[in-house]
């Protein structure tokens, strides 16, 4: 008979759901990677690990195609926080995260945190076009600054051969508002059942990013790896955790990113 | 034939389709051919000339200038060599010319004519046939694709955006489309599936129209192009190709893309869709997709696994390969059926459960679905992927659970394949990873493993011997074993990316020469322009092997016998020998290769629901 699997699971899960070609493997290589590089449609789901502080955070990028969509629950299972993408150029991916995407997440915790996430917002929004460096954006976390590697040029990054638009560095014609996004959001946790008092707003969980410009995409995932934090000290009361620790790991944990850059 | 003939207007392309008989010079073009069809749509012309996939799939030579010389040596006798079946057909070449001398005038005048031929091409005349077929004529140029305009959609990269009224795109060696029985497009290597909606719609029309016929259309064939038709289950595949090979090789290349669908939606989902909804639209499914097939097309122009059917493996010392298949055979929870290691896109050693393989082994194209699912999915390379595979030659029906990992990031070049039964296994197979990695990092395997390199001829040790492909078959040591090949560098003069294409043409030439059904052959000595080629069949081994040009027959079969110790000598370094197997199924009938569909069922990815 073979072992036992020893692997000690991770603390939390963040699933990323949402359409095929909204951005979604582009957002995770933005972070963990800090590059933003040609992308081929995702097989399946890829599972990555990140550090966060003490914590094991497992990440799943998973397939938006409809042909892996029968495995999207299994993905959701017991995840911590979900991350519902959509393309803020194309009306239909935020449509569909609602049509087909949501109901995935019912394996998920109860606790479960979602984000909705605007993503290519470089296309419409100036100020997300102009953004050349993620790290210019999370002034809050400037102690993390040095650490890092030197900020991706915008010219560095391969221009998406997938939109003719952004060839010609045109801004597109934004098809969805952050008041959709919102108005979403809200059935979301309707649908969840739950109190919108009760819950975290609309304003915090509404996200607009790029995933080219690296533009609001630290700050997507480190406020959903601050939010999952309480559920994972919940579930671990023997971990004493404290909020200074916290924040020492965080730095530890930008620093590490900085470094790996590869393939 | 005219040689200054022009095939842009109707009329004189029907000037030359005449219905073509045996004696007849092969319509001119493939448009000619089709246009007949479209002419004469009536079952019995279509069988007869449609189907015609007869000795006019060989072309006579690969190269005229080849003719007069190559069939110089083919009346000495068999070479002294062991494996007794080596039968040398005398004066092979000679017949084929006597056979067709239309085709020998018909080359030339293609040659002439090369330049203004090279514009002709499929979709144009295709459309035509289409509008002839509905007795509207065509006037000038204009066909309905040019009003059909590219509508890609802005997800569809590079090739996908082509132009596909442009000559540039009726240039492309080869051609793939996949279609529905509807005539819907479902894949187009080249230019977007929308803007061809209309030529693949005239392709079905052509096949469906001879199925009515009780026939099947096989293959279209004219000087320029060799078209293929391949129907599988509600699919239909269409090869056009410039690129020489025979009607058989193309076949088996889109058989190749049959199975790749099939390896991402399994054959049971793809014909119960249909059934359910004959128009479905397969797209939607294989939204995506399009890089993976993409790719395989590549490397069915690229690697010669796929012509030899087999796998390459990477030269490995005996001793290495054996502690690595140990550390995979060490790794292991329930329902982990094979387990498959790789370094730059060779494979290392492959493990395998015993119950549910006893009796099988892994098909070579299977294995070429995984590597090229590899090479797909090698975006973002940091993480461990995981995702469902079907292998259509072990089970077309069922899905097994692919995890995907490199081993040594960054570099990544070093990747693990793990595949199981057990959809829900991923966080134990991962495991199985870790434990891997350990193992490999104790016995220091990945820097031995960076240190493995394909070899270089010169190592054979055989003058004027350049390359070769070495494919043994069925003998008792590794019987039921996976079937493989070695091969050294392609090194000068096949450096060259047109080189190495034409050396690879030279070879699919003689292998197609080799498997031909009408005349087989089980040795052939080849006098090209730059270089001289043996092909060899026995019952132990199939071999081609490229020499310096002016090599005499007798020099290249004395160069073999060397060739054939060298790799005897090596074999144990050259191929996986002794593949160990582990056993990690306690129910056996519950992944068997015949069972269908109880615990991984298709509609495990649920997107019948969606229907
Ligand atoms: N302009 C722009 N393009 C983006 C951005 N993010 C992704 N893209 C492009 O969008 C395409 C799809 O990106 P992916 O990250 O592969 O999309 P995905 O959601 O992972 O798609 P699937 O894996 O098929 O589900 C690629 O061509 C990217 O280059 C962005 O922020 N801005
Ligand atoms: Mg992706």
């Amino acid at each position: 008979m073979p072992d036992v699997p020893k692997m000690k699971k991770p603390d939390a899960k963040l699933v990323l759901l949402g359409d095929m070609n909204v951005g979604k493997t582009s957002l995770l290589h933005r972070y963990m990677e800090r590059k933003f590089k040609d992308t081929i449609s995702t097989v399946g789901g890829a599972f990555f690990l990140k550090q966060w502080g003490p914590h094991n955070i497992s990440i799943w990028d998973t397939a938006g195609r409809e042909q892996f969509h029968g495995l999207g629950s299994m993905y959701c299972r017991g995840a911590a926080a979900v991350i519902l993408t959509y393309d803020v150029t194309n009306w239909q991916s935020l449509a569909e995260l609602e049509e087909r995407f949501l109901s995935l997440t019912d394996t998920a915790n109860h606790d479960c945190i979602y984000a909705l996430v605007g993503n290519k917002a470089d296309l419409t929004d100036p100020k997300a076009h102009l953004c050349q460096d993620s790290d210019v954006l999370s002034e809050d976390r400037t102690d993390c600054e040095e650490a890092r590697t030197e900020p991706q040029v915008l010219s560095a990054c391969p221009t998406p051969p997938a939109s003719p638009a952004s060839l010609s560095g045109m801004l597109l014609h934004k098809q969805v508002a952050r008041e959709d996004a919102v108005a979403l959001y809200g059935r979301i946790l309707r649908y969840k059942g739950l109190d919108e008092k009760g819950s975290l707003p609309a304003d915090r969980m509404c996200f607009e990013t790029s995933a080219k410009t690296g533009y609001n995409v630290d700050a997507l995932f480190e406020t959903l790896f601050d939010l999952v934090l309480p559920s994972i000290l919940r579930k671990r009361h023997e971990n004493q955790a404290s909020p200074t620790v916290d924040l020492e790991d965080c730095r530890e944990a930008s620093g590490k990113r900085g470094k790996s850059s590869c393939c | 034939m005219e040689v200054d003939h022009h095939k842009d207007t109707e009329g004189q392309a029907e000037e030359t389709s005449d219905p073509p008989t045996e004696s007849n010079p092969p319509a001119d073009t493939l448009a000619t051919s089709l246009c007949l069809l479209g002419n004469h749509m009536f079952p019995d012309q279509v069988a007869t000339n449609a189907c015609s996939s007869v000795n006019r799939s060989e072309p006579a030579t690969l190269q005229p200038s080849d003719a007069s010389v190559e069939d110089s040596g083919l009346d000495e006798g068999p070479p002294p060599n062991p494996g007794t079946d080596s039968r040398t057909q005398d004066s092979e070449c000679q017949t084929n010319l006597a056979a067709h001398p239309a085709e020998r005038v018909t080359e030339d005048a293609a040659i002439n004519n090369a330049q203004s031929d090279s514009g002709e091409f499929v979709v144009t005349m295709l459309a035509k046939a289409k509008l002839e077929e509905q007795g509207i004529g065509v006037k000038g140029r204009s066909s309905p694709l040019l009003e059909t305009g590219i509508q890609e959609s802005p997800s569809f990269t590079s090739h996908r955006d082509e132009d596909v009224t442009a000559d540039s795109w009726r240039r492309h060696r080869k051609h793939v489309f996949v279609l529905s029985e509807a005539g819907k497009p479902i894949y187009s290597r080249y230019g977007s599936e929308e803007a061809l909606s209309s030529t693949m719609g005239v392709m079905m029309a052509l096949v469906s129209f001879v199925q009515s016929g009780d026939n099947i259309i096989r293959s279209v064939y004219s000087e320029e192009n060799t078209v293929v038709f391949l129907q599988k289950g509600p699919l239909v595949l269409v090869c056009v190709s410039s690129s020489r090979q025979s009607e058989q090789q193309l076949r088996e290349e889109l058989l190749y893309v049959y199975y790749q669908i099939i390896s991402m939606l399994t054959q049971a989902s793809i014909s119960r869709i249909f059934e359910h909804k004959k128009n479905y639209d397969l797209r939607r499914l294989l939204a995506g997709s399009e890089k993976i097939l993409d790719g395989l097309l590549n490397l069915v122009d690229s690697d010669p696994s796929f012509l030899l059917a087999a796998v390459h493996c990477l030269p490995l010392a005996a001793s290495l390969r054996d502690s690595l298949s140990q550390i995979l055979q060490k790794a292991i929870t329930p329902n982990l059926v094979f387990s498959i290691l790789i370094a730059k896109n060779q494979l290392l050693t492959i493990v395998q459960e015993k119950t549910v393989i006893e009796d099988a082994r892994l098909a070579p194209a299977d294995v070429h679905l995984l590597l090229n699912l590899i090479g797909a999915s090698s975006a973002f390379q940091a993480g461990e992927i995981w995702t469902p595979i079907c292998l259509p030659l072990f089970n077309p029906d069922c899905y097994f659970y692919a995890y995907i990992s490199y081993l040594d990031p960054p570099d990544c070049t070093v990747c693990l394949l793990l595949l199981s039964t057990d959809k829900e296994a991923f966080y134990s197979v991962a495991e199985c990873k870790r434990k891997i990695e350990e193992a490999m990092l104790a016995q220091n395997s990945l820097s031995l493993i960076a240190k493995a390199q394909s070899y270089s001829v010169s190592q054979v040790g055989v003058s004027d011997l350049r390359h070769f492909m070495y494919k043994p078959f069925d003998v008792p040591d590794n019987y039921r074993q996976l079937t493989q090949f070695t091969s050294p560098e392609m090194e000068a003069p096949y450096s060259s990316e047109e080189e190495k294409m034409r050396l690879l043409d030279l070879y699919r030439y003689m292998h197609s020469r080799i498997h031909s059904t009408s005349r087989p052959l089980k040795l052939i000595y080849h006098v090209a322009e730059r270089e001289t080629l043996l092909a060899w069949v026995t019952s132990k081994f199939e071999l081609y092997t490229c020499f310096s040009p002016l090599v005499t027959k007798t020099c290249a079969i004395t160069a073999i016998t060397k060739l054939l110790r060298w790799i005897k000598k090596e074999e144990d370094r050259l191929f996986i020998r002794y593949p160990p197997k582990y056993s990690t199924t306690p129910n056996p009938s519950k992944s068997s290769r015949s069972s269908r569909s109880d615990q991984q069922d298709t509609t495990d990815n649920g997107f019948l629901s969606l229907l």
